[in-house]
């Protein structure tokens, strides 16, 4: 295969990678905070996708459509968290995983009630038509889609620094109880890190949404975005946006030197392969329990 | 009492086919497979605190099994054609099993997840063994000179396979093994320092599990008599949780009674399909939220 074809099969495993990157970041945010993995959180960054569609089938601009697809993910992930996880806190985080677990059959299916189970054409912000850009042709959408991560990270990033509640949640992520003693509410990290997992997924899924077409089953990207949080070590977020990035080349690779029967395993043999060989991540370090 | 209602009980299961309509003793065949399933699922996630996102994937490996066994050599006796479902899924649960040694709680829900994927895959890739999308047509299943070609026959056949592996996990802790599991999940931690090496003993519930799983796979290709990939995708083996969750982690019977309510319920829903992962998904919420221990643990708190 020629080089400018190559970049061009790299640029679009990125941009791929960079919405795995995403589903991981939201994955590992809510983990880190709770120490659970929301099983949810694919399906709520469907219903942002449906929501932005609704907003612009009823006259919004694409832009605002958008946002107000986002704004709602996280209000509806504010909701759930208040109203169902709190209530289970003091339960163990198998019985929270399960509760996730039902949450997302209830809204795949009321999605499909509300909307459709259909799979619906979405707006495109960018399109997909290659431009060359010197002897290398590249879609737009791609380049949208690496910027508005790369942007969405770098202001993850700014959060945790610089801002009070980034750090609250780094804190809580280190020690719960130390956290406690130092007068940081817990109970509110944990809501924001839902809401704040709900905001970077559903960013995701508007992004992703008129490259796979608009569907009640889009949440199940939400496993390629584990697949990319346990490639970088599960916990840590520069492992996630790394994992997801790799899984995404991979991915977009894979078909040109596979067999075509076996390319849509390709992200569950990933899986198996680091879960058996390295099972906390490539960059992961050993996480011991104490009794 | 206790008699009784095993006299009782085993009366009804006997006399179901001679009183109920056809379908209900269809029905009720599907329930019995279920419940072989449960009990697998339990005797992993309930014994060893294991969750599994892969048990269709099981299912799906014991039903081709039996399916392509069958297909190859029709006069093999039935009870022979389930063992080797059974054992086959063993093995490749051993095969799974063995490198998952080292993950733990949601590694190993994510790893058995994966597997549950490549297994529909497989299935459908490998068109000269399981002709793929277009599904395979299982043979009658045979028991020396007859032919099980009714509901009643199917029926009978699965209840005696049922009921022996009711029996036996009713036992499990009479053997050392089982002790060990039960050791296992009331802690791990102390197990180990008991001397119970745990990592050996999940491998042996893992192996166990897919066994058990695997024996209903064959009794649900010769129930249902016809197999696609697209049967046993992930929304299965989350049905197979659910049944465990309502019936109750690490409890038998508790996990017959979930077979039975969301066997029943799967199918009185089938015409409202858009409502139905709805209803599931509202049990396993109000179930962790108001009943964590499942139909077992209300029992043993009234008795």
């Amino acid at each position: 295969m020629s080089g400018p074809a190559l970049i061009h099969v790299v640029v679009s495993g990125l941009a791929t990678g960079c919405i795995y990157a995403l589903g991981a970041l939201s994955l590992v945010i809510v983990y880190n905070a709770t120490r659970t993995v929301n099983f949810a959180q694919g399906e709520l960054l469907m219903i942002s996708a449906f929501v932005a569609w609704t907003a612009q089938r009823a006259g919004l601009p694409l832009a605002a459509a958008l946002v107000s697809g986002v704004v709602a993910g996280g209000l509806l992930a504010l909701l759930l968290e208040r109203a169902i996880i709190r209530r289970a806190v003091s339960a163990t985080h198998w019985d929270v995983l399960i509760i996730t677990l039902g949450l997302s059959l209830a809204l795949r299916a009321a999605a499909g009630i509300v909307w459709t189970n259909e799979e619906l054409p979405f707006p495109a912000l960018f399109s997909n038509r290659p431009i060359a850009i010197g002897p290398v042709r590249v879609a737009p959408v791609s380049l949208g889609v690496i910027g508005a991560s790369l942007i969405l990270m770098l202001a993850l990033v700014a959060l945790f620094r610089a801002t009070r509640f980034g750090r609250a949640m780094r804190a809580v992520a280190q020690n719960q109880t130390a956290a406690r003693l130092m007068g940081i509410s817990v109970e509110r990290v944990y809501a924001g890190s839902w809401v704040l997992a709900a905001v970077v997924g559903g960013v995701a899924g508007v992004l992703i949404a008129p490259v796979t077409f608009l569907s009640t089953k889009m949440g199940l990207i939400a496993i390629n975005g584990f697949t990319a949080a346990v490639l970088g070590g599960f916990g840590s977020l520069p492992g996630a946006v790394a994992g997801g990035m790799l899984l995404g080349v991979i991915e977009n690779l894979a078909p040109l030197y596979l067999p075509t029967g076996i390319r849509y395993s390709v992200p569950f043999l990933v899986m198996i392969a680091i879960l058996v060989a390295r099972p906390r991540g490539l960059f992961g370090t050993l996480e011991r329990r104490k009794v | 009492m206790r008699a009784t209602a095993w006299a009782v009980g085993g009366a009804a299961a006997l006399g179901w086919p001679l009183v109920a309509p056809r379908y209900f003793v269809f029905l009720a065949t599907l329930v019995a497979v279920n419940a072989v399933v449960a009990i697998g699922l339990n005797l992993l996630s309930g014994y060893t605190n294991q969750l599994s996102f892969g048990h269709a994937g099981f299912l799906a490996v014991g039903a081709y099994t039996a399916a392509i066994l069958t297909l190859r050599a029709p006069a093999l006796p039935v009870p022979l054609t389930l063992l080797a479902a059974g054992l086959v899924t063993a093995l490749v649960g051993l095969a799974l099993g063995i490198p998952c040694l080292r993950l733990d709680g949601l590694y190993l829900a994510m790893a058995t997840l994966a597997f549950g994927f490549v297994v529909t895959e497989a299935i459908t890739n490998l068109d000269s063994l399981t002709h793929g999308n277009d599904g395979l047509r299982v043979p009658l299943a045979r028991l020396g000179p007859w032919l099980l070609d009714t509901d009643r026959s199917r029926y009978y056949l699965t209840l005696a396979v049922a009921a022996a592996m009711i029996l036996a996990a009713l036992n499990v802790a009479a053997t050392r093994t089982g002790r060990a599991f039960l050791a296992i999940r009331t802690s791990e931690i102390a197990a180990q320092a008991s001397g119970i090496n745990a990592a050996a003993l999940k491998t042996v519930a893992f192996v166990l599990s897919a066994f058990y799983t695997g024996v209903a796979g064959g009794l649900f290709a010769f129930v249902v008599g016809f197999l696609s990939p697209d049967a046993f995708d992930v929304f299965l083996s989350v049905d197979f949780l659910v049944m465990i969750i309502l019936g109750g982690l690490g409890s038998v019977w508790g996990s017959v009674a979930g077979a039975a309510i969301v066997t029943v319920l799967n199918d009185s829903l089938a015409g409202f399909q858009a409502y139905r992962p709805l209803v599931f998904g509202a049990i396993m919420i109000a179930g962790m939220l108001f009943m964590p221990g499942g139909l077992a643990a209300m029992t043993r708190r009234q008795s």
